[in-house]
C-alpha cells in the first residue's frame, strides 16, 4: 500500500517536472533560435549574378548556407572568413564536394552583382544570392534564421539584426546541423568532414 | 614674481597634461578590418589600457577615411547579433576595454574610397576630459575568429 502511495508521489513529481520543462520558458519572448532540433530548411531558388540558383542545383554536394548582408561590418566578415579558412583546410577532393551560399537578407542594397564581388573576396567558391523580401522571409523562416531591420540612426540609415549561424545542408538537400558564429577554421573543417562521410 | 607665476602656470599645465585621460590610456594592436569590395562600412578594433587611477571614457572617434565614425557594440541575443551605437566606451582605472570582433568596435561608415591591405588609418579618440589621442590602425584582411590579425605574415 505505502509502495503505491510512493509510486503515486513519484509519478506526480515526474509529471510536474516534465510540465515545468515544457512550460517554463525563462527566455525572452523574442527567442527565435530553437536550441533543440533543427529547422526544416529545404528547397529555395534565389538570384545570383549568374542567374537563378537553387539548392537542388547542388545535389550530391554538402551546402553551407549563411544569411547576412554586405553592410554588415563585423559579424558577416567574421563568419565568412571563418568558413573560408575552414574550406582552405580541406583537400581539393573534399572542397569539390562543398558549396557555400551567402543569402543576403538586404535585397534593397545588395544586388546580385555586388554580392558576387563581396563573397568572392572571402573564397572563390562562395555564391552570393538574394531575392524578393517575401521570398527571403519565407526561406529564412524555414531555415530558422532570423533577421530584422532596425531603424538605428547609424550604419547608413539602418542595421539588420540577424542570426549568425551557418546551416549545413546534406547532399540530398536535408538540413543537418548548424555551425556557430565565429567557429574556428578547424571546427568548420571538422564539421564539413563529419557531414561529408 | 611674474617669472614665478609663469613658472607656476607652466607647472600646472604640465600637471594637467599628466592627468589627462589621453595620457593614461595606451592602445595595443589597433587595426581596421579591410572592407570587402562593395561593403560601405567596416570596423576598427584595438585594446585600450588605462594605467591611470581613474576611470576614463572614450566619447567619440574620428577618422579621415569614412564620412561617419561611431562607437558601436554587438549584443548577442540568443544567437541574433544586434549592432547598436554606444554613447561611450568606458575603460576602468587600471583596467582595459577590448574592442574586438563580435563586440565593441569603432565603426567606419560610408567609406570615401576603397581601402587596401596595409593602409594606415589615423583614428582620433576623444576622451571625457576633452583630451584626445591619435591611433594609427593598419588595414588588415578579415581573418577567422581566434586568429590574431596582427600575426598575419606575408
Ligand atoms: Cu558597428
Amino acid at each position: 500500500m505505502s509502495e503505491k502511495i510512493l509510486l503515486g508521489i513519484v509519478a506526480f513529481l515526474t509529471t510536474l517536472l516534465i510540465g515545468l520543462g515544457f512550460f517554463w520558458n525563462p527566455e525572452l519572448p523574442e527567442r527565435v533560435l530553437p536550441q533543440a532540433g533543427m529547422a526544416a530548411g529545404g528547397e529555395f531558388t534565389l538570384e545570383s549574378a549568374k542567374g537563378p540558383v537553387s539548392l537542388k542545383d547542388y545535389r550530391g554536394k554538402l551546402v553551407l548556407v549563411y544569411f547576412g548582408y554586405t553592410y554588415c561590418p563585423d559579424i558577416c566578415p567574421t563568419s565568412l572568413a571563418g568558413t573560408a579558412a575552414g574550406l582552405n583546410l580541406l583537400d581539393p577532393d573534399e572542397l569539390a564536394q562543398v558549396a557555400v551560399i551567402f543569402v543576403s537578407v538586404d535585397p534593397e542594397r545588395d544586388t546580385p552583382a555586388r554580392l558576387k564581388e563581396y563573397v568572392e573576396f572571402f573564397h572563390p567558391s562562395m555564391v552570393g544570392v538574394t531575392g524578393t523580401p517575401e521570398n527571403l522571409a519565407e526561406i529564412a523562416k524555414r531555415y530558422g534564421a532570423f533577421y530584422a531591420r532596425q531603424p538605428v540612426e547609424a550604419a547608413g540609415g539602418y542595421v539588420v539584426d540577424h542570426s549568425s549561424e551557418t546551416y549545413v545542408v546534406g547532399r540530398e538537400g536535408q538540413m543537418l546541423s548548424k555551425i556557430a558564429h565565429a567557429a574556428p577554421p578547424d571546427e568548420v573543417a571538422a564539421e564539413i568532414r563529419r557531414r561529408l562521410k | 614674481m611674474k617669472r614665478i607665476s609663469v613658472l607656476l602656470a607652466g607647472l600646472m599645465i604640465s600637471a594637467g597634461a599628466l592627468a589627462a585621460s589621453a595620457d593614461s590610456v595606451t592602445v595595443q594592436n589597433p587595426y581596421v578590418r579591410l572592407a570587402p569590395p562593395n561593403a560601405p562600412a567596416t570596423a576598427a578594433f584595438m585594446v585600450l589600457k588605462n594605467d591611470g587611477d581613474k576611470d576614463v571614457k572614450v566619447m567619440k572617434a574620428d577618422n579621415p577615411t569614412s564620412k561617419l565614425t561611431e562607437l558601436h557594440t554587438h549584443i548577442n541575443d540568443n544567437g541574433v547579433m544586434k549592432m547598436r551605437p554606444v554613447a561611450a566606451i568606458e575603460i576602468k582605472a587600471k583596467g582595459e576595454a577590448k574592442l574586438q570582433p563580435g563586440g565593441l568596435h569603432v565603426m567606419l561608415i560610408n567609406l570615401k574610397a576603397p581601402m587596401k591591405e596595409g593602409d594606415v588609418v589615423p583614428i582620433t579618440l576623444t576622451f571625457d576630459d576633452g583630451s584626445s589621442k591619435v591611433v594609427d590602425a593598419k588595414v588588415m584582411k578579415p581573418v577567422a575568429a581566434g586568429m590574431p590579425a596582427m600575426e598575419h605574415k606575408h
